[in-house]
């Protein structure tokens, strides 16, 4: 369950990449020559490894618009793992390779294949991937934080300077012992804690000490396709999760967080808790979206018991499938003489949703017709920002729709004529849509909710319990229904 | 004498090292740098951080740095000594000692070969480790002792067995320790216990008593238990698990496990997941622990969000199935990985990981036993429909989502095709995006799609004419995607064994292409037509008569022949080419003489008109036997290492078989060095009249004035086959041989040719080298020659290593001197090197134990050619190797009571590594 290889490698389009960072583990090396045996193909020089990675990745020579060695159809990248065939005089195929791209920043790693070579074994099968994939997204985070986003030049280099130090603390030979720590998040305390009589766990560094306190936020994020359309279902989900931050002193203190439901909500499915749970009762993992829908499922309440870490963590994340979306949306564009669009949309608000946003806007983009000239819409709500050069709408609906809970938006849309715009190859002709974005604070669609007194810790004195929800908008798409839309979910089909 | 070098320096020299250690030691060697950094890490002017970047070198490199277990030894010891003298505030320094001094052990083979220290060095990590809870040393040692746990963890995997007569030691510290360090511990004890029973498995009959004493052990290393190394431990379903056999129900191995799983909860969960995967061997291996033991874990494990562990769970499921996982189990367990193969607060890569898991998930009763991969039968289309592909998962989840389903249709086999068709529908998605401009990458998806696709439904008559007519359509508004669809009919065609699509689809192609209305036709679009079309001319099946009516009327019509320049004249006799090998060839004969003289007299390009000459040459005065033998493709090498230096045309398509160099598939020759035999002139009887003792020196340097003196050293080699080659290459002729340095240390060696080679004397090779460095080196060989047959052929030989002797001459004076001129310049070369205050002199001392050997025998035998005197009676000898380009190494060897003491003088103090290995290989007893 080790890894052979770790790089760190920055890509500019049309540039050959730099190799920032590698660490090697030759006892990991030496264990890789005795299993493969004849087939063993050595981790090659830093050198020599960028042009492979990148030729698999599909990121080399961008002039050349077909190139066998890295467009062949035959070789689907369909897992994870890649196969680098490398160049030089020893020759031979590095495999297997695992990659995480997120920008121009590309990180690698090689984990030990132990098992015989011949035939290819398959991943799973191999115990050192799962360790190179939580390696990897482990580096990742500490680079770059949870929120991802572009990382390079002056504020890479500052994040890549402490990385030996916490790599010799979390893989010091090649075997991972731990994550490494998450940018943003809190250092971990500078001295140990000294040892007592009770066995500290390895994920809590030191100890807390001060007054107990607990947060716990519920985030709910509604994903939705609508087609209007009566020969295609709309689509709508909801998926959460619970992040807490305890300050809780002792070893392992003991706390409980309970979700639950109102009568008659759908049940919370796919559960998946952080490994600092202690305990789960069967009945919370057996709803699964997967599955067709089980009237007996049970509906809570979900009780998480638990001990802690230090600093701030997801403990537990679910699906639900809500009876009804929260914005019903319909959307509609006509041809009419070139180059002019009628537009009329309509939102509904449903009424279990809380009327109060933090914000609330549908974006309206048109692609591959040029820029936007004479914009002649109005809004029953709201405001509307034109974008010319961006050929997008976007319709600020504020912090409240309405009474009568339904706003909507109509007009004609005209084009300048103008050849450069946005371009899509997928939203051509009358396929388009409309995107929402809306926060809704204090509020769930699932209607899951984390009580301030179901918050259990036995601790001495009385903790101080912060308890907040949100609903927040992820992938809400509304298609036109007079043109064509791309499918978005086999589940569609049966 | 050597300089301490700066940080800036050291850092900058460290990143030139990392991104190629061969190149940063081309100009230089290891044996200097590796001094170099010893210097630095020992000289109390550098800065800890320093050190510690050096250290990095030393543990991720150790096999560059110390080529042998000899250098490695004294590394190691070196490095032990710093550490033991670093001051304790130094932890970090320590720490990184520690791990290089385990990297180099383990790497350079002492741990193998037992050296002392190697021993010296586990126990120190031993004592390390046993300080728990920080009694004796404090909290600021944690890190080191850490480390050092970190270190026994690795060795003992390296080494399996190592470990397994401290268990009883090893469990009580982990009992004892109660920091988080003791996850470490619990680590360590299961793998030692794992390995121990992995011992015990081994040996045959019951094994109780053993077991007993093995989990009561707390005694040294088990140095022997490493000397026959275990076979690694069979993964789940291949191969079998070895078992041990005990009589009554183990107790006490039960309750540790237990206790073990109890406090699994304490590690992190990677960690957490090394110690289960341990855990789970330890109960496959002994009978009388059973699975059930894990029960209590696995509601924990099943609802958990980390890879690590879910992926142990897994592990499990494939090694215990039915023991341990109900039919409820496992229909949860695959349900719950469809799940999270789609969830949405997932990484991608976890997600295909999952996928993949999906696709190998061990079943409790798995239709195929014969240990063929098969999809799992609990995967079926309804299970697996949400994981059916859309245009907005990105290529790898989209391909992977389309190869699974296609899959799971296939073996569904439905009436309906429902499923089928929703893939289909979903590729013409990609159709329509690839259509609208998509993105390369977009582009190279879509191909990819289709290939997926077709790979598990190319017998689909309804699926595959519909691509055919819609792939054209793509075409017909995208003229450049002919590479990519003449890829996907070649690899069609070598995938998909009796399918008649891709033959089909070029047909529809050039039905298409020859149908365009010539007004339509630009030079550029004309360039992908022809790829088309010459490709399609390959094919023996699809006749030929319309691309030849087009091209004439192509070239007639339009302005092709005056603008198309080379490459468009190229391609179009590429496929005139290869209709020359078509089976067709006589139907079309005249069309393709016409279209031939039409270029011969009317293309605007001489080179073309030649081409084309030739051709309607062969076409018209050879058989059609003699025709594709002259044209036919060589053997099946690949495109890139084929040397077409006499093709005919640039493109690389189909070359004249017997103009091209062919690759050897395995080295056929090799140079071996000759072994002297040891007859060796006498040394100079001095015919001439002596010189005058104050000139002799100034003689000796006199003869360097002239350029090239004794600047080269001729090694000789017998080249010959390597063992038993296949008959074609028993007779080669016309052999040059073409040697590439590894390092700047040499000049360029000149090519050999050898006239030829049979079976019997093999012949020898004189390759001369040019010093610039005296250092050993090795050279690339590869060689070309011809065969019996009339082909050419490259072929690469193993490396030639030049050994440090390899490279001594003996004294360069003429071969008249006198005795005593010689041992007078002897002399005067020691004084002069050892008084000069040059920065390259030095001197050195090598002893060595004689043992019941004779002093005269050894110095004979082994220094004979570069021996300037001896004298019997005091048993004394002066040796003197002179190494080009101008250096030169002294001995004077001496027999004193207890040993023989060698004194070393040398004008080039690099090369003592060197001196002293040799010295040490020449007078060793073995």
């Amino acid at each position: 369950m080790s890894i052979r290889a770790l790089w760190i490698i920055t890509h500019e389009k049309g540039q050959s990449g730099t190799v920032r960072f590698s660490k090697r583990y030759p006892t990991v090396e030496r264990r890789a020559k005795s299993l493969a045996g004849a087939q063993y193909v050595a981790v090659p020089e830093d050198c020599e490894i960028l042009h492979p990675l990148l030729t698999e990745l599909g990121l080399t020579d961008p002039d050349k618009p077909f190139l066998v060695s890295r467009d062949d159809c035959a070789r689907p990248q369909r897992s994870p793992a890649l196969e680098l065939r490398l160049e030089g005089r020893a020759g031979g195929a590095l495999w297997p390779v695992l990659a995480l791209v997120q920008g121009g920043l590309i990180l690698a790693c090689l984990p030990l294949v132990e098992a015989p070579p011949e035939p290819r074994p398959p991943l799973p099968g191999l115990a050192s991937v799962s360790q190179a994939l939580s390696l990897l997204a482990g580096v990742q985070g500490f680079l770059c934080g949870p929120g991802g986003g572009r990382l390079e030049g002056e504020a890479l280099a500052s994040r890549l300077a402490p990385l030996p130090s916490v790599l010799l603390q979390v893989c010091p030979l090649g075997t991972p012992l731990d994550s490494p720590p998450q940018a943003g998040a809190q250092p971990a305390p500078a001295a140990h804690s000294p040892a007592g009589a009770q066995k500290q766990p390895a994920w809590k560094a030191g100890l807390y000490r001060g007054r107990a306190a607990v947060t716990v936020a519920l985030s709910e994020m509604a994903r939705s396709t609508q087609y209007g359309r009566r020969s295609r279902q709309d689509l709508w989900d909801v998926h959460g999760s619970v992040s807490c931050k305890c300050e809780v002193e002792g070893v392992l203190p003991n706390v409980t967080v309970t979700l639950s439901l109102p009568p008659n909500g759908s049940p919370l499915q796919d559960i998946l808790v952080h490994p600092c749970v202690t305990s789960l009762d069967a009945s919370l993992l057996a709803a699964s979206s997967v599955d067709d829908s089980d009237g007996s499922a049970f509906s809570g309440p979900y009780k998480f018991p638990f001990s802690p870490p230090l600093e701030q963590f997801r403990l537990c994340s679910y699906t639900s499938q809500v009876p009804v979306p929260p914005i019903l949306g319909s959307y509609q564009l006509k041809e009419e003489e070139e180059p002019h669009l009628r537009v009329s949309v309509t939102l509904k608000l449903h009424e279990s949703v809380r009327n109060s946003f933090e914000y609330c806007e549908a974006h309206l983009p048109f692609f591959n017709r040029g820029q936007l000239g004479n914009v002649d819409v109005k809004v029953s709500s709201g405001q509307l920002e034109v974008s010319k050069e961006k050929s997008l709408l976007v319709w600020v609906l504020g912090q409240k729709f309405p009474k009568s809970r339904e706003a909507s938006l109509g007009g004609t849309v005209g084009f300048s004529g103008q050849l450069s715009g946005p371009a899509d190859p997928l939203c051509t002709g009358l396929t388009a849509y409309i995107k929402l974005y809306f926060r809704v604070p204090d509020m769930t669609l699932s209607g899951c909710s984390v009580d301030q007194h179901s918050v259990q810790i036995y601790s001495t004195a009385k903790p101080r319990i912060t308890t907040s929800r949100e609903l927040v908008s992820a992938e809400y798409y509304i298609w036109n229904s007079t043109g064509d839309a791309p499918v978005s979910s086999g589940l569609l089909m049966l | 004498m050597m300089a301490t070098t700066t940080a800036s320096s050291w850092s900058q020299k460290h990143a030139a090292f990392t991104l190629s250690p061969s190149q940063f030691l081309s100009s230089t060697t290891s044996e200097c740098f590796l001094a170099e950094l010893l210097h630095d890490l020992r000289d109390d002017r550098a800065s800890e951080s320093t050190k510690i970047l050096l250290l990095s070198l030393l543990q991720e490199y150790p096999n560059v740095l110390c080529p042998g277990t000899m250098a490695g030894e004294e590394t190691a010891l070196e490095l032990l000594s710093i550490f033991n003298q670093a001051p304790p505030r130094f932890i970090s320094l320590k720490c990184h000692l520690m791990l290089a001094i385990t990297n180099i052990l383990v790497c350079t083979s002492c741990v193998d070969r037992q050296v002392n220290v190697a021993e010296m060095f586990l126990d120190l990590l031993f004592q390390t480790v046993q300080d728990t809870n920080d009694h004796k040393d404090g909290q600021a040692f944690r890190s080191l002792r850490a480390v050092a746990c970190d270190c026994l963890r690795e060795v003992e995997t390296c080494f399996p067995g190592l470990l397994s007569q401290k268990l009883e030691a090893l469990y009580l510290l982990k009992q004892q320790e109660t920091t988080p360090l003791h996850q470490a511990y619990c680590v360590l004890y299961t793998l030692g216990l794992k390995n121990a029973i992995h011992h015990l498995s081994r040996g045959n009959g019951v094994a109780d008593g053993e077991l007993k004493s093995v989990l009561a052990g707390n005694e040294g290393f088990a140095w022997k238990a490493i000397e026959k190394p275990l076979p690694p431990f069979p993964v789940s379903s291949l191969g079998q698990i070895p078992m041990l056999q005990t009589c009554t129900e183990s107790k006490e191995l039960k309750s540790i496990v237990s206790l073990l799983l109890e406090e699994s909860y304490l590690l992190t969960p990677v960690f957490q997941a090394v110690l289960l995967r341990e855990l789970v061997e330890v109960v496959a291996m002994v009978q009388a622990l059973s699975p059930a033991i894990f029960k209590s874990q696995l509601l924990r494990l099943f609802g958990t969000a980390e890879i690590t562990l879910l992926h142990a769970t897994l592990l499990m499921k494939a090694t215990f199935t039915d023991s341990l996982f109900t039919t409820e189990d496992e229909n949860f367990f695959i349900k719950r990985l469809v799940g999270m193969a789609q969830h949405p607060l997932l990484s991608n890569t976890q997600k295909l990981f999952y996928m993949d898991c999906i696709l190998h998930f061990p079943e409790n009763r798995p239709i195929s036993s014969n240990g063929e991969e098969s999809l799992p039968v609990l995967v079926t289309p309804r299970l697996a429909a949400s994981l059916l592909p859309t245009v907005f998962n990105d290529s790898s989840t989209m391909l992977c989502r389309l190869s699974l389903l296609s899959l799971v249709y296939m073996e569904a086999d439905e009436d309906d095709d429902k499923g089928v068709s929703y893939l289909f529908n979903h590729l013409m998605a990609l159709h329509r995006i690839v259509d609208n401009h998509g993105t390369r990458e977009m582009t190279v998806t879509f191909f990819r799609a289709v290939f997926t696709f077709l790979s598990y439904f190319y017998y689909s008559e309804k699926f595959t004419s519909d691509l055919t007519a819609r792939l054209c359509e793509l075409y017909s508004r995208h003229y450049y995607l002919a590479p990519n669809l003449i890829n996907l009919i070649d690899r069609a065609q070598e995938c998909l064994g009796d399918s008649e699509w891709p033959i089909q689809l070029l047909k529809a192609l050039q039905k298409q292409i020859v149908e365009l209305p010539h007004p339509q036709l630009t030079l550029q679009s004309l360039s992908w037509h022809l790829k088309i079309l010459g490709r399609v001319a390959r094919e023996g099946q699809v006749p030929q008569r319309n691309s030849l009516c087009f091209l004439l009327s192509v070239l007639i019509n339009s302005s092709l022949c005056a603008a198309g320049g080379w490459r468009l004249g190229n391609a179009v006799l590429a496929v005139c080419r290869n209709l020359l090998l078509h089976p067709s060839l006589d139907q079309v004969f005249i069309e393709l003489a016409d279209l031939l003289q039409h270029i011969m007299h009317h293309y605007n390009d001489t080179d073309i008109q030649d081409h084309a000459r030739f051709y309607y040459t062969l076409l018209t005065n050879l058989s059609r036997e003699k025709l594709s033998g002259v044209l036919a493709k060589g053997p099946d090498v690949g495109p890139a290492k084929v040397r077409s230096l006499s093709s005919i045309m640039a493109e690389s398509d189909g070359l004249s078989s017997c103009l091209t160099i062919h690759q050897t598939k395995q080295p056929v020759l090799q140079l071996v060095k000759v072994q002297d035999s040891g007859a060796w002139e006498a040394l100079g009887k001095g015919a001439s009249d002596s010189i005058e003792e104050k000139e002799v020196l100034t003689i000796y340097r006199e003869q360097f004035l002239s350029p090239g003196f004794a600047s080269e050293v001729l090694l000789k080699c017998h080249l010959m086959h390597v063992g038993e080659v296949e008959a074609l290459y028993h007779k080669l002729f016309s052999i040059r041989l073409h040697f590439d340095l590894t390092d700047s240390n040499y000049e360029e060696v000149q090519d050999v040719t050898v006239p030829c080679l049979k079976d019997r004397k093999p012949p020898v090779i004189h390759l001369k080298l040019k010093p610039r460095q005296p250092y050993p080196t090795r050279l690339h060989a590869s060689a070309m020659f011809t065969t019996e047959d009339g082909l050419s052929w490259y072929s690469q030989l193993e490396d030639v290593s030049v050994s440090f002797p390899d490279i001594f001459l003996p004294l360069p004076v003429k071969t008249d001197w006198s005795q005593e001129n010689r041992e007078q310049l002897f002399d005067h070369i020691w004084r002069c090197t050892c008084s000069e205050e040059s920065s390259q002199s030095t001197t050195s001392l090598f002893c060595f134990e004689l043992g019941d050997r004779c002093l005269c025998d050894l110095v004979e035998s082994n220094f004979h050619p570069y021996l300037i005197s001896k004298d019997l009676k005091q048993e004394s000898y002066k040796v003197l190797f002179f190494l080009p380009p101008q250096c030169h190494v002294l001995l004077n060897i001496a027999n004193a009571e207890d040993a023989v003491r060698v004194s070393i003088v040398t004008d080039n103090w690099k090369l003592l590594p060197y001196i002293n290995s040799y010295l040490k290989n020449v007078t060793s007893k073995v």
